[in-house]
């Protein structure tokens, strides 16, 4: 009896089930894990992204698994279990395999591909292979909204500076920049401890994008601004200007935007250089198709499911189950809407000056979540007169806006970093 | 909760400083668009069309002393009126 007692309890220590009784707190991560992965799954909020993260909110908490990232304190040690004993060690003084070996291989994709900065710039690389300038250029005065639309990321960092400390409001406030890796970018830059919430958040807001934006929109635009008609006011008043070669256009244009931004803010090169050399192989055409393919699918899918899944990783029990996540999920909804607002705001002020009225739905998507943003302004636009497509309009400042948020994120990072 | 007045001053500048630069820079970017659709406009303006190499004549075609003398032919019998628009071999 008394050996089928010690057997049971071998198979005891050996399940999760004793470290779960106790520390019952990682079931609420579990959980968490579940309703993301639900989200992801059923609801289709950002799958490619959030279905990653959500499991790696799931395989970080199991107890005993060895795949949650263990944070690093503020002189960069990270404090961890080694035969019973407790080991301090400087994450940078250790070699990659002592990382895989001592922390596990999560922290091995973690420290060497996100923490280091590297798939970030990665994905942007696929996500300009994966944008078109065109729309932008054919209306170019309208991508300024995507400067219009940045301004909820500096309104939050006023706010949250008073609740965290500069660092940590600059990474919750560029959520309001929605883009997800300029996010993660920012926060690894600036706050790396409050990575996970923020990207959740950022994600989840670009996800909530269709709820967001016509709820913005609604409180602040009346029926007769979202009536107007861009396709009319371009007929009444026609521009001058005309392309006799998009295509070098479109090659010459990434190179340009380089340099301007370059120059400017050197700390949005890693992005902003990124994004622009995806597109460049995009636009060169047949001569760097093998290069365009392999930006716009495998290495932009295999950045994703790393980036995923050890952003999902370091949503442990300590990192998330605290205040300062109810601060970055409430601050990131303003970071967003007031966002939002400062397009729509622009668009405002600039029609009180102009004859040429603008839809303020072209504000609205100055916001870089490309193209949904668009996407969903275009619907609301047809909702109140079902002949104002205003997508290609919306598509100008949206796609400004990633330019935008980037180099917004520069700024954060040359001045608090 | 005390205000802090230190971070409220240094978040208010960041405020003027970021979005004066984003604007700035997207200011920029539009001028700077402007600028190259005109250069490209004066430029380059058109792509030359590829010039696509000389066919090689097909096996079928009559050799062109032929076909002259058969058009010189046709061209005495109807005085001038009708010319062969297609020789092919049989």
């Amino acid at each position: 009896m008394e050996e089928l007692l010690n057997i049971l309890g071998k198979i005891y220590d050996m399940t999760a089930i004793g470290s779960f009784v106790e520390n019952p707190s990682s079931l609420i991560m579990i959980a968490l894990g579940f309703f993301l992965l639900y989200l992801g799954i059923k609801k289709e909020y950002e799958p490619l992204l959030l279905i990653p993260i959500a499991f790696g909110v799931l395989i970080a908490n199991f107890p005993g698994g060895g795949m949650g990232v263990y944070a690093t304190d503020g002189d960069g040690f990270v404090h961890y279990m080694k035969d019973g004993v407790e080991v301090a060690k400087n994450v940078y003084e250790m070699s990659l395999p002592e990382i895989a070996h001592d922390l596990g291989i999560m922290n091995l994709i973690y420290y060497a591909l996100i923490k280091s900065g590297l798939l970030p710039p990665i994905i942007f690389m696929g996500v300009g292979a994966l944008t078109d300038f065109g729309p932008m250029l054919r209306n170019l005065k309208l991508a300024v909204f995507g400067a219009g639309a940045q301004f909820g990321i500096f309104a939050v960092l006023l706010i949250a500076s008073q609740f965290f400390t500069m660092q940590e409001a600059g990474s919750l406030a560029i959520i309001g920049g929605a883009d997800g890796p300029t996010a993660i970018f920012t926060t690894l830059k600036l706050a790396p401890h409050m990575l996970g919430p923020i990207a959740i958040a950022a994600y989840s807001y670009m996800a909530l994008v269709p709820v967001i934006v016509p709820l913005v929109v609604k409180l602040t635009c009346s029926e007769k601004e979202l009536k107007i008609n861009m396709k009319e006011q371009d007929k009444k008043f026609p521009s001058k200007q005309e392309f006799k070669n998009m295509r070098v256009l479109k090659i010459i244009f990434p190179i340009a935007v380089t340099t301007i931004v370059a120059i400017i803010v050197p700390d949005a090169v890693s992005l902003v250089g990124m994004l622009m050399f995806g597109n460049l192989i995009k636009e060169v055409g047949e001569n760097t198709s093998r290069l365009f393919n392999a930006a716009s699918n495998g290495i932009m899918n295999a950045a994703t499911i790393f980036l995923g899944l050890s952003v999902g990783a370091t949503m442990t029990v300590d990192a998330f189950l605290n205040w300062s996540t109810i601060g970055i999920v409430a601050g990131g909804f303003c970071a967003f809407g007031f966002s939002i607002f400062g397009g729509i705001l622009l668009v405002k002020i600039m029609n009180l000056f102009s004859k040429k009225k603008i839809n303020p739905l072209v504000g609205a998507t100055g916001l870089s979540a490309v193209p949904m943003a668009s996407r969903v302004a275009n619907n609301i636009a047809l909702k109140y007169d079902s002949r104002n497509h205003v997508l290609n309009y919306c598509m100008s400042s949206n796609v400004a806006g990633v330019i935008g948020s980037a180099v917004a994120a520069g700024i954060l990072i040359s001045f608090l970093g | 909760m005390q205000f802090n007045y230190d971070n409220f001053i240094d978040s208010l500048t960041l405020m003027g400083v970021g979005i004066a630069t984003v604007f700035a820079v997207l200011l920029l970017i539009i001028f700077l668009g402007n600028l190259l659709i005109s250069f490209v406009n004066k430029y380059v303006p058109e792509e030359a069309p590829k010039q696509n190499a000389p066919a090689a004549p097909a096996s079928s075609a009559v050799d062109p002393n032929v076909a002259m003398a058969i058009n010189l032919a046709i061209s005495k019998l109807t005085g001038g009126k009708s010319k062969a628009e297609k020789i092919e071999k049989i």
